[in-house]
């Protein structure tokens, strides 16, 4: 009875017994389980050096504090598994060496802010955020040129400023920069290409260039200056009849400086003022609106439209001190922004007959947000229009008289241009039309 | 066993089950080494830079938002252009089933070639005796939609994916057509169409009086078909009485390069076509063997190349001149060496990554070099192709003299 009993006990522990091992090998798994499973809502297959490793739920994103909150919530997040997928094939089978994560993070942004189609949206990786002072107008001292992206994504010279370092070193507007001191530009846009020519006055800096018509790149050294342009210029033009005032950017001192220069003009009693704004890269919006004050009456002088989709009129007063007299504005492909805001309110507002080329187009404002690796965003936020509703972005503004000036009138010192605008204040000439290109007709049926 | 023994046997059993789960959880990591890598990054604090610049760009941006997809793509080509390779790119899914049917050689289609006017509209020529052709499509007609699907302009890439299909089905076109622009619509059931790489000719000349037949073959790109199509080719031209090969690899700028070893093995003896060279293996030289399909040994060969033969044509007439199995006539070819494969991704996008580097049979690298032919030739292409016919009647009059 007893043995039996003993026996039955012990085969009643050992058939426990398995079941524990079995129960418990089962509860292991299910954690394995678990594990796996809680780990992957990122889709992450293959994380070893990937820069994207983390789940995209703790992305602390500082952007989710307005109305735009529940959007975001919502918001399906980067196919990081497709991605991966992609870093997975690089890294096993590139023929190459791979660049480190932050460097592939910064491309991966850049190509995603690409895919909005908006070159002024911009991301500047950390290394050339960090060298960035504020500098609105794109225009930056050290050689004295400025810069614009090309479409295939290289970065170009727009300009050279008389006497910089740029232009006495020989660099030509159409120059492409390949490379500043050793360092490859490629994949670089213009603000970071700034950034690494900009430097302490008195340094070296090497530009190795690419020219049309020149087979290989070659160097060029300029050392760093303080380039001192003069804001406004003026003086008496078409036999002293004509006041010509031209503005250089709309930066602080820009509408004060102008009136004065005005003020000596106007006292020589002229017939009519040419306003030259070529080349003007443009500057602050409130600079805008006083240079506008001077020549316009009360009236709308920009419509801004911003992300919300709010609509935002600036104004001018009626206090200016040449708002009559008989006026043309210049304009050319370089005249951008504030410059393009001005010379679109004279237009639509009849104020000023406009001569010259096409605007640039840039009738857009962006606005820097820092990221938390240090690179900095710079998001198109409000775009602007002239007083007729007109956009200025893109398309920029196409003056009444469309008048080149070629490059070898450059590098003849003529400037027909200012010559049409002079004929046309003096006896009312007006330049010949640009001829339309030719059109077959359309075949009627 | 009382009450108070079961309790705590329950609980006990519990807590041990507890920590089973915790454990397991632990060990998945040491299983996969990559997972236990995310909560480390997630401990450095790293933000996904990613979503957080795109937080602010959907927070501010004024216009309009791409999609998700094409914010993915935009940041895959931003991270392969880290890399300054030309050649590792990234190819959406509609360009990537075109260039898969291109490598195949074949597709389902029905037989329409087009060209887009100013206006973009895309103006059909059908191929003769092509399905379009049997239906009723006429060249110069007008592609209005496919469908149903009214084309946007400009849309090539949309275009042919559309049309295209698995071959058996129906596919309905609609037309503009003449200068009413009357709307007619055909369906027009997918047939198999194959890409022809390789046309061929003889071309007769004269050694010492007697006529002499140069056997011409012209290889457009290399699909996985052309291997085959140059066998055919050559075992018809050997069967005509061709005394000597004229292989024209001008403006062939690659494709398949398993057709091109298949194509070179054609005219070679056993031999290594290239040498593939890989990082994973750095000194490693992988011999890329000649496959055994010979069915020209010993007719003299020209090659002929230009400024546009490229990667697989280059390694092509390389293995035949290294291997004294011909001479290049032309000019200096492209100098593309690098190897890349394509991975097909999850939503039928793709990514060629430049994976291996090719030597060839006698260790020179093609990569930013080219080939320099033996007889340099840079004017008209008739002129190349004279020359090369005259190359080879030299050495076919030197053979004569030797042998009497």
């Amino acid at each position: 009875m007893q043995t039996s009993f003993v026996k039955h006990q012990a085969k009643w522990i050992v058939a426990l017994g398995i079941l524990g091992v079995f129960v418990s090998a089962l509860v292991f798994i299910i954690g394995i389980a678990v594990g796996v499973a809680f780990a992957r809502p990122g889709g992450l297959l293959d994380a070893g050096a990937s820069p994207f490793a983390v789940s995209p739920s703790i992305a602390a994103n500082p952007a989710a504090v307005n109305d735009t909150t529940a959007e975001q919530g919502r918001q399906p997040s980067l196919n990081y598994a497709l991605i991966n997928d992609v870093l997975r094939r690089l890294r096993t089978q590139w023929y190459g060496e791979m660049p480190s994560s932050a460097q592939l993070t910064d491309g991966a942004i850049k190509g995603m802010v690409a895919a909005l189609g908006d070159e002024f949206t911009q991301y500047i990786e950390p290394r050339f955020a960090r060298l960035l002072n504020d500098d609105i107008s794109g225009v930056f001292e050290g050689i004295g040129a400025t810069l614009r992206q090309t479409p295939s994504g290289g970065v170009q010279i727009v300009r050279t400023f008389p006497g910089s370092p740029a232009e006495r070193g020989g660099v030509l507007p159409g120059d492409i920069i390949e490379a500043v001191n050793g360092m490859s530009t490629q994949g670089l846009n213009t603000i970071e290409v700034a950034a690494l020519v900009r430097g302490p006055r008195g340094s070296e800096v090497t530009l190795t260039l690419r020219r049309a018509g020149r087979v290989r790149p070659f160097d060029i050294t300029l050392v760093r200056e303080r380039i001192e342009i003069p804001l406004v210029s003026s003086r008496m033009v078409g036999d002293g009849a004509i006041a010509y005032v031209s503005l250089f950017d709309f930066s602080q001192p820009a509408s004060r400086q102008l009136e004065k220069h005005l003020k000596e003009l106007l006292d020589k009693r002229p017939s009519a003022l040419i306003f030259d704004l070529r080349d003007n890269p443009g500057g602050l919006l409130s600079q805008a609106q006083e240079v506008g004050d001077i020549f316009l009456k009360q009236g709308v002088l920009v419509i801004e439209r911003d992300y919300r989709g709010n609509k935002k009129v600036t104004r001018t007063t009626d206090r200016g001190i040449a708002q009559d007299i008989p006026m043309v504005v210049l304009v050319n492909s370089g005249s951008a922004s504030a410059a393009e805001i001005v010379a679109g309110a004279m237009q639509d507002r009849g104020r000023a007959v406009l001569i010259g080329e096409r605007t640039f187009g840039k009738g857009s404002v962006q606005s820097p947000q820092t990221l938390s690796n240090g690179g900095q965003l710079r998001i198109t936020i409000e775009r602007w229009y002239t007083p007729n509703d007109r956009a200025i972005h893109g398309t920029g503004i196409t003056p009444d008289y469309i008048v080149n000036n070629t490059p070898e009138d450059l590098r003849e010192g003529k400037d027909p241009q200012l010559e049409a605008a002079i004929a046309f204040l003096t006896t009312g000439k007006t330049p010949p039309p640009t001829p339309f290109p030719t059109v077959e007709p359309t075949p009627r049926p | 066993m009382n009450r108070l023994e079961k309790a705590l046997a329950v609980v006990a059993f519990t807590l041990w089950s507890a920590m089973l789960v915790g454990v397991g959880y632990a060990g998945h990591m040491l299983l996969d080494p990559a997972e236990a890598r995310i909560v480390q990054v997630r401990g450095g604090n790293t933000l996904p830079l990613l979503d957080e610049a795109w937080g602010y760009v959907r927070a501010h941006f004024i216009g309009t938002v791409p999609s998700n997809t094409l914010r993915n793509y935009g940041a895959i080509r931003g991270a392969l252009a880290t890399l300054n390779d030309p050649y590792t790119t990234f190819i959406e899914p509609q360009p990537r089933a075109i260039e898969r049917d291109h490598m195949r050689g074949q597709f389902g289609g029905i037989g329409v070639s087009f060209r887009q006017n100013e206006q973009g509209e895309f103006i059909l020529t059908p191929n003769p005796d092509g399905p379009a052709a049997k239906m009723g499509v006429r060249e110069g007609d007008i592609l209005f939609s496919v469908d149903g699907y009214v084309l946007p302009p400009a849309a090539d890439f949309e275009v042919v994916a559309r049309i295209r299909g698995p071959v058996g089905t129906p596919v309905t076109i609609e037309v503009l057509r003449g200068p009413s622009r009357q709307r007619l619509s055909f369906t027009i059931v997918r047939q198999l169409i194959e890409i022809n790489s390789v046309t061929w000719r003889m071309i007769t000349s004269t050694v010492d009086g007697r006529p002499f037949l140069i056997g011409y073959l012209k290889i457009s790109t290399f699909t996985e078909r052309s291997g085959a199509e140059v066998q055919r080719a050559v075992a018809r031209l050997t069967e005509a009485g061709a005394q000597a090969y004229l292989i024209d690899l001008r403006d062939n700028g690659g494709g398949a390069l398993s057709a091109a070893v298949e194509a070179s093995s054609v005219f070679l003896r056993d031999g290594v076509v290239a040498f593939e060279v890989r990082r994973s293996h750095p000194g490693i030289e992988h011999r890329v063997r000649s496959v055994p399909v010979r069915v020209s040994e010993h007719q003299p060969i020209v090659v002929l190349v230009n400024g546009n033969t490229a990667s697989a044509a280059e390694i092509m007439a390389a293995a035949l001149r290294d291997h004294r199995r011909g001479q290049l006539v032309g000019s200096k070819t492209f100098g593309k060496g690098s190897v890349q494969l394509i991975f097909e991704l999850s939503d039928g996008s793709a990514v060629r990554v430049t994976a291996a580097k090719w030597l060839t049979p006698a260790r020179h690298a093609l990569d930013g070099a080219g080939l320099v032919p033996d007889v340099e030739v840079d004017g008209s292409p008739a002129e190349q192709e004279a020359q090369a016919v005259e190359v080879l009647r030299l050495a076919a009059t030197k053979r004569a003299a030797m042998s009497r």
